[in-house]
């Protein structure tokens, strides 16, 4: 509960490559927050994923001036913490897909892999009719789509 | 004066730009005048100025042009001198003069509160001192500022670090409590954060820091510049020997350890200081001592100071210098009162010459001195060369930590103290040379700590210079890292490092780059309470990281609590708030929250904690264990406080502010609550044809519009005493239930002033505030003059997530406005939540019926207020039905009325009677009586059916009576019946405003399916107008039994005659549960009363005298079923209110064009034991089968029967004779064809199966009736097909039709028309003659158009059997 665990870093199984996932709205606001870890650290991974924001601002604004990044929605690795590596995504109406993964070497070409397919599940749950553009996705397949890619990511990159 | 000084300044620059012709003095010209109007950037070009233009001159060209470059490319051009960073440096990096004086020194001066060294300090700071100075190089320069430092000797030595730790910690504390009042206001918002200078931002404590940080590492053996340039000795004239005391001063044990151990050389310079006190007489005898001491002394170096020149001590002097030195002093202390002006001036000019004269000189000598002696050793290839072997020589022999022991006499203490000594003299760029020099050095002695202190020193020399900025962080970084590498031991070096880094970032404007050094300095160490000042920085940097900026401002509150210093966490939670308001992090921010109510709570602000812990009592989103933990930390914490919280709109419980309703009564009552809830357009469409219509301009409100003001114009209206009723939603939120409490019911008190129950212990109540003048609706100027105050106390025990519906009432006691303000609630005991209503658009239930226009929100839940005299809820209506047919009443108890109306929703259900029937028995009211015309009770028939009943005229009920009106029930079809009634009446001596007044009621019935009756009819082969028809009745009952009592036929003049006695069916004449009964009956058309069977009592009455009526004739012909012996009364189903609901049935069961008969069945319920309040009252059912259908054209077949014939001599012809009859009130076309009978064989048969329209499997249970007379009787269809089909075997019929295969004629209406046919026999046998087929077309009738839909239809010939016999 106390925030001094942030610091302290919560112990974190070691097969669990990815601990927590994040769609953020084009206005900051949280949509979907999920943790795969069995510590209660929810707290923290909030606190990880809202800080990130500030680096995706901070990539938007000032981008790159080379041509092929121009549309590029990978953001790449945002920040590394202590224990995290934090990766960012931002699609084209300005939703944020944020990765917290404790995996120190992840290969780039994984995360975008991630990223598309978490991309894909996304659009998928937002284009359901009964889903309100803007709230939090409630929708349980999409929770469990994205925890099978969260698998599969760390199945890929152990092979 | 500021003026001045900068027109000097300009002329300067202008003569210089003219003899010199600089060019890079241009621009800085343009700017001092560009900028000459505004103060602030004045004074920093001015500063700029007075240091720079000596220098600017004297140094070569290109370093200038470069310098410029390279602020050029930055886009600021900041002197570093006047950056933060540039002042502190200039600040606390200046000479240490260290003082040694005798106790009555002292003595002397703390007459005026004020220390020796406190006395002379302010003077030790010269802005404008101007003295040329000449260090290394050949070029003299002068320096205008200049600052030197006092220090008692006994305080030149390395504080303590556990205390200076605890000194840290209490200017922590001390600024947390200073601020704290501050805090306890609103909470900041993000903008004002982003518009605030960065003073503002910072930390309050951090300034004092800063500076305590730096001191707390002062006087350190690794850095000179904090060791003494001189020493001033004092001694005071009345000292004994004042000649011995200065020397005894200097005595080395007393000395600093500096000077003891060797860090530093004992032989500074010395001045000689006399004290003279003039209190303590002439100043004779101290001039004496002073050319003593110069005899003694180099005389230079004595001085006399006499001080405390006032007497009286009553100088006061404005705006003391020594306020920042004694800031703790009080206010009413006067610091230096016995100090004249001249003492001032004295003590000035004393200083002003020790610098200028002794110090300064002295520190340029020294380090021409030191410099020589560098150059000789060190500089130059070879020495370099030789030192560095040297050097490496060393290597192995040392390796403590702190490197090397250096003593003064040491070279590389030489070279640190030159390098200090030219920065002190801001010869920056000596100092640069001689650090770089003596870095390597300490790098390859691995002294660690003085190769930091080294670094360090370049970096910041680099900053002054404002040169190679890269190389000046890059010093700051390797100094900083080489600390932290030390560890713990030099921590404060580290984070002094640090913070002059950061200050160095932030002058460059690499504001992101500070943060994350702020970062570094807090990672690697907790000292005391370390700078957690990270958050600023990324306010600060453009665009603004708030995000981060939140997150720290978390971190460092986090790491406050650690350190025990609440308030500065609590402050920086608050700011954090201001981050994440708005935002739907709501994780996050119900930490925040919670952490800040608990903080305010442990300082025991509770009321500010609850502010704080308000805001996440609805956290819906949060775990179980969260809710329960913010559920109970909050009322943990409002206990404490020990008083009631109102809080305007509380979270919890969630209100429901679209579910508000107000329902209110102004013309209408309810009966009952139910009734309150059926949709408002039912009612208004029972009462659309009762309600006196209301045009815009005569409704009662507008005749009162004169009395009632404007502005309540468009309130609502509602009475005294009449309850209105406010439903509001209120949700759980959270999954833990919420239970409180018990229920109290209070009175109203009107009182002259807003009052509350302070005892109430409820849970949830409704507060409306009524306001009221003496008379009545005149509200016009005397205004709101009485509140009042209602309770409605209930409880509640929520569920988690569970709404509940709260229905709350108000009765308003006496006239007035009503303005229903709000919901207020009790949560445990001590938090009352209150909820207004006003803002809100409100979802109500308005009583005016079409009358309502669109009202303005505000003005929904305003009522005006009006008397009736006798409230109409006191109304007692009740009305009892009995489930199946039959009567009840209305009970009235009410004041004078009259003018009663009443609707009923659904007649075909309930009937209005009339009033003669209360006093008559049931069932014997129904009961038929032999011509006597009932003329009173069909007289409603027709208003019926409009289905306004109006009472009589003459009825009116008074007061305190009751009316009782009878009411017909007759639960026609089985399920679920909702009753809609509204009696509408009008008032005597009321008010007029309210003229009428309309009572609803609502039931709601379930009825249960009791007898299943169904007919069949199938027109009598031989007779015309005779029909054969068979009743099936089932009893669809688990347990009841009926009686039955008899059949009447309604329709045009049927005669029903049983074919059998009831008896032989059903000896007992009772149905019981599940039993299923048929009967036969003949039906025909009754001539004369005359020729009625004995068993037909009644034949026919005819009810309505008037001709235009468009119904059917009520003709009746009744079967009594029971025993024979009975003589029981039949019931009258022509008379009022069996007739009536036979109406509607006809009415519901549909129309046919086709003659028809209905048929009306009447059994009775007895019941030995009834519970009902009617005992003994027998139950009267009655079903109605209507449009019994037929064809209504008849015919038969008349023929021989038998006949014989010889055929050897010719075909037999037959004559036949067919009689048809139309029945129908149209004229008809009837079309007879006739078919050849081997081709139409079968055909006939499946013909003859669908005429009758009867599926084949519905026969079970019909039987052949034994023929009574000549006529064969062949009643069913199979038996018919039998018969056929044995004939069509037993002979090869030959016969055919002669004549036209098809005739036509036409049919006037109830008309008879006989027409011949005729058949040719070829052989003998039995033909049946049935292969022919009618069709007849009914001319349509005029007024029964619409529903003309069955006016044509065929029909197959009846079976007739011819038997030709050979003769012989």
């Amino acid at each position: 509960m106390f925030l001094s665990e942030i610091t302290a870093g919560a112990k974190i199984r070691e097969e669990e490559m990815i601990v927590c996932v994040a769609v953020v709205g084009h206005q900051n606001n949280p949509l979907y927050i999920q943790s795969f870890t069995d510590a209660d650290d929810a707290l923290k991974l909030h606190h990880i994923v809202h800080c990130s924001l500030d680096v995706v601002d901070e990539r938007v604004n000032n981008p790159k001036k080379s041509g092929p990044t121009l549309n590029e929605t990978f953001l790449g690795l945002l920040y590394p913490t202590e224990n995290y590596k934090v990766y960012g995504y931002l699609t084209n109406t300005k939703v944020k897909f944020i990765l917290v993964t404790t995996d120190l070497d992840v290969r780039d070409g994984d995360v975008r892999n991630f990223f598309r397919r978490f991309h894909a599940a996304y659009v998928d749950a937002v284009s359901n009719p009964f889903h309100v553009p803007g709230k939090k996705i409630t929708s349980r397949t999409f929770a469990d789509r994205v925890s099978t890619i969260v698998q599969s990511f760390g199945l890929s990159s152990a092979v | 004066m500021v003026i001045v000084t900068t027109k000097k300044a300009h002329n300067f620059f202008l003569r210089r730009h003219l003899t010199t012709g600089h060019p890079n003095l241009e621009p800085l010209l343009c700017t001092s005048n560009r900028k000459i109007r505004s103060k602030k950037p004045l004074a920093v070009h001015l500063s700029y100025i007075r240091f720079n233009q000596p220098r600017a001159s004297e140094k070569p060209l290109s370093t200038c042009i470069r310098a410029s470059d390279q602020s050029e490319e930055r886009g600021v051009m900041v002197d570093p001198a006047n950056t933060p960073l540039g002042k502190m440096l200039l600040e606390e990096i200046t000479p240490v003069v260290m003082v040694l004086c005798t106790p009555l020194v002292e003595e002397s001066c703390l007459k005026n509160g004020l220390s020796f060294v406190q006395m002379l300090s302010p003077f030790c700071d010269f802005t404008n001192i101007d003295v040329p100075v000449q260090t290394a190089s050949d070029q003299p320069y002068r320096l205008h500022k200049f600052k030197f430092r006092l220090f008692y000797a006994s305080d030149i030595r390395q504080p303590n670090l556990e205390v200076a730790k605890e000194r840290l910690k209490q200017v922590i504390t001390k600024v947390g409590e200073d601020d704290f009042p501050e805090i306890s206001s609103d909470l900041p918002q993000v903008n004002d954060l982003l518009s605030r200078h960065e003073s503002e931002i910072l930390p309050p404590w951090f300034q004092f820091f800063n500076k305590e940080l730096v001191r707390t590492l002062s006087f350190s053996d690794h850095e000179a510049f904090d060791h003494p340039v001189a020493c001033l000795l004092v001694v005071s004239s009345r000292d004994e020997e004042p000649i011995n005391r200065f020397i005894d001063l200097f005595n080395t044990n007393k000395l600093p350890s500096l000077l003891n151990d060797g860090a530093m050389d004992p032989k500074i310079l010395k001045h000689y200081l006399l004290v003279h006190d003039n209190q303590d007489g002439a100043s004779a005898k101290a001039t004496k001592l002073l050319t003593e001491m110069r005899s003694t002394f180099r005389p230079n170096d004595c001085q006399l100071l006499c001080i405390n020149s006032s007497q009286d001590g009553q100088t006061r002097h404005k705006d003391t210098p020594w306020a920042t030195f004694r800031s703790d002093a009080l206010a009413t202390e006067h610091l230096g009162h016995f100090l004249k002006l001249d003492d001032l001036n004295e003590i000035k000019n004393l200083m002003q010459e020790l610098s200028s004269k002794h110090i300064i000189p002295y520190m340029e000598q020294k380090i021409r001195l030191l410099n020589q002696q560098v150059s000789s050793t060190r500089k130059g290839f070879r020495n370099q060369f030789k030192n560095l072997w040297w050097r490496k020589g060393k290597e192995d022999a040392l390796d403590t930590t702190n490197g090397p022991v250096y003593t003064f006499s040491s070279i590389e203490s030489q070279i640190r103290v030159l390098g200090d000594y030219a920065f002190m003299l801001r010869d920056y760029e000596l100092a640069v040379s001689s650090y770089r020099l003596i870095s390597t050095d300490y790098k390859l002695d691995k002294a660690w700590k003085r190769y930091a202190g080294v670094q360090e020193m370049i970096g910041l020399t680099y900053f002054m210079l404002d040169q190679s900025r890269k190389e000046a962080e890059y010093c700051m970084e390797n100094a900083f890292n080489t600390y932290l590498k030390l560890g713990s031991a030099v921590q404060q070096n580290a984070t002094r490092c640090g913070l002059w880094w950061i200050e160095m970032q932030k002058t460059r404007n690499q504001i992101k780059e500070a943060a994350t050094v702020y970062f570094r300095i807090c990672g690697s160490f907790t000292f005391g309470c370390d700078a957690r000042a990270s958050f600023f920085c990324y306010l600060l940097s453009k665009p603004p990281m708030l995000h981060k900026y939140g997150f720290h401002l978390v971190l460092s509150g986090d790491h406050y609590k650690k350190c025990d210093q609440i308030k500065h966490a609590i402050r920086t939670y608050r700011n954090a708030v201001s981050v994440y308001r708005g935002t739907t992090w709501n994780l996050i921010k119900d930490c925040v929250h919670f952490h800040i109510g608990q903080w305010y709570a442990s300082l025991g602000m509770y009321d500010v904690a609850v502010t704080h812990m308000l805001e996440i009592l609805a956290s819906s989103h949060q775990s179980k264990t969260s809710q329960e933990l913010f559920l109970r930390d909050f009322l943990h914490i409002v206990q404490k406080t020990g008083k009631m919280f109102e809080v305007l709109k509380l979270q919890l419980p969630v209100i429901n502010i679209s579910s508000l309703k107000a329902i209110f009564e102004d013309h209408r009552t309810y009966a009952s609550p139910a009734a309150a809830s059926i949709k408002e357009g039912v009612w208004r469409s029972l009462e659309e044809d009762m309600i006196p219509s209301l045009s815009a301009k005569s409704n009662w409100l507008d005749v009162q519009s004169k009395l009632i003001p404007r502005k309540y114009k468009e309130s609502n209206i509602c009475v005294a005493g009449e309850a209105i009723i406010v439903g509001i939603e209120f949700k759980n939120p959270l999954q833990i239930p919420i239970s409180i409490l018990k229920a109290n019911s209070s009175n109203v008190k009107p009182q002259n002033d807003e009052y509350k129950t302070s005892t109430s212990t409820g849970f949830l109540y409704i507060i409306l505030v009524l306001c009221t003048t003496s008379n009545g609706v005149c509200i016009t100027t005397a205004g709101i003059l009485i509140h009042l105050w209602f309770y409605r106390r209930l409880t509640f025990h929520w569920k988690g997530g569970e709404t509940i519906l709260v229905q709350l009432t108000v009765t308003p006691r006496v006239e007035g406005i009503l303005t229903i303000v709000g919901v207020k609630w009790k949560l445990s005991s001590s938090v009352v939540g209150l909820h207004n209503f006003e803002s809100n658009s409100v979802n109500k239930r308005i009583a005016k019926g079409r009358r309502k226009a669109k009202h303005s929100p505000s003005a929904d839940l305003k009522f005006i207020v009006i008397k009736v005299h006798v409230s109409p809820t006191n109304l007692l209506f009740a009305v009892f039905i009995n489930i199946f047919l039959l009567c009840n009443c209305i009970l009235l108890v009410l004041f004078t009325m009259n003018n009663l109306k009443m609707k009923i929703s659904n007649p075909r259900f309930l009937n209005a009677g009339n009033q003669s029937y209360l006093n008559v028995e049931f069932p014997a009211c129904l009961e038929k009586k032999l011509n006597v015309e009932q003329s009173g009770g069909h007289a409603n028939a027709k208003k019926m059916l409009q289905n306004v009943f109006h009472f009589p005229e003459d009825i009116s009920v008074q007061e305190e009576t009751s009316l009782s009106w009878p009411l017909w029930f007759h639960a026609a079809v089985p399920g679920h019946i909702s009753l809609y009634i509204t009696v509408y009446y009008e008032m005597e001596n009321v008010s007029s405003i309210m003229k009428f007044h309309t009572l609803r009621m609502h039931y709601n019935l379930q009825v249960l399916p009791s007898l299943d009756v169904s007919f069949e009819l199938s027109p009598c082969p031989s007779r015309l107008e005779e029909f054969l028809f068979r009743m099936d009745v089932v009893n669809k009952t688990s347990s009841e039994c009926f009686q039955i009592h008899q059949l009447s036929s309604v329709g045009q003049r049927w005669d029903v005659s049983l074919l059998q006695p009831v008896d032989s069916i059903l000896p007992s004449q009772s149905l019981f549960a599940g039993q299923a009964l048929s009967c036969f009956f003949m039906l025909k058309v009754g001539t004369t009363i005359e020729e009625l069977a004995p068993w037909i009592i009644h034949l026919y009455h005819r009810k309505s005298s008037t001709s235009e009526d468009s119904n059917p004739l009520f003709l009746q012909s009744d079967v009594r079923l029971g025993p024979p012996g009975n003589s029981e009364a039949l019931f009258d189903v022509c008379s009022s209110p069996l007739a009536d609901f036979h109406d509607y049935e006809r009415l519901y069961q549909g129309m046919s064009c086709q003659g028809n008969v209905d048929f009306v069945f009447i059994t009775q319920l007895r019941r030995g034991n009834i519970d009902s309040g009617v005992p003994h009252r027998p139950l009267l059912f009655s079903h109605h089968v209507c449009h019994c259908s037929f064809s209504p054209i008849s015919w038969f077949l008349d023929g021989p029967q038998t006949i014989q014939h010889n055929f050897s001599a010719s075909p037999c012809g037959v004559n036949l004779k067919m009689t048809i009859n139309n029945s129908s009130d149209a004229a008809s076309s009837v079309h007879i064809k006739t078919f050849d009978p081997p081709s139409s064989n079968s055909q006939s048969i499946d013909a003859t199966a669908s005429q009758s329209g009867l599926p084949l499997e519905n026969q079970a249970g019909w039987f052949s009736i034994p023929a009574v007379n000549d006529t064969k009787v062949i009643t069913t269809d199979a038996l018919a097909k039998r018969i056929t089909k044995s004939v069509s075997l037993e002979s090869a019929p030959q016969f055919i039709w002669t004549g036209s295969s098809s005739t036509k004629l036409k049919l006037q209406p109830r008309a008879t028309a006989e027409i011949p046919l005729q058949i040719c026999v070829f052989a003998p046998g039995i033909y049946d003659l049935s292969n022919y087929a009618l069709c007849w077309n009914l001319a349509p009738i005029e007024e029964s158009q619409g529903e003309a839909n069955k006016s044509s239809g065929e029909c197959r010939g009846y079976p007739y059997y011819l038997t030709v016999l050979q003769s012989t």
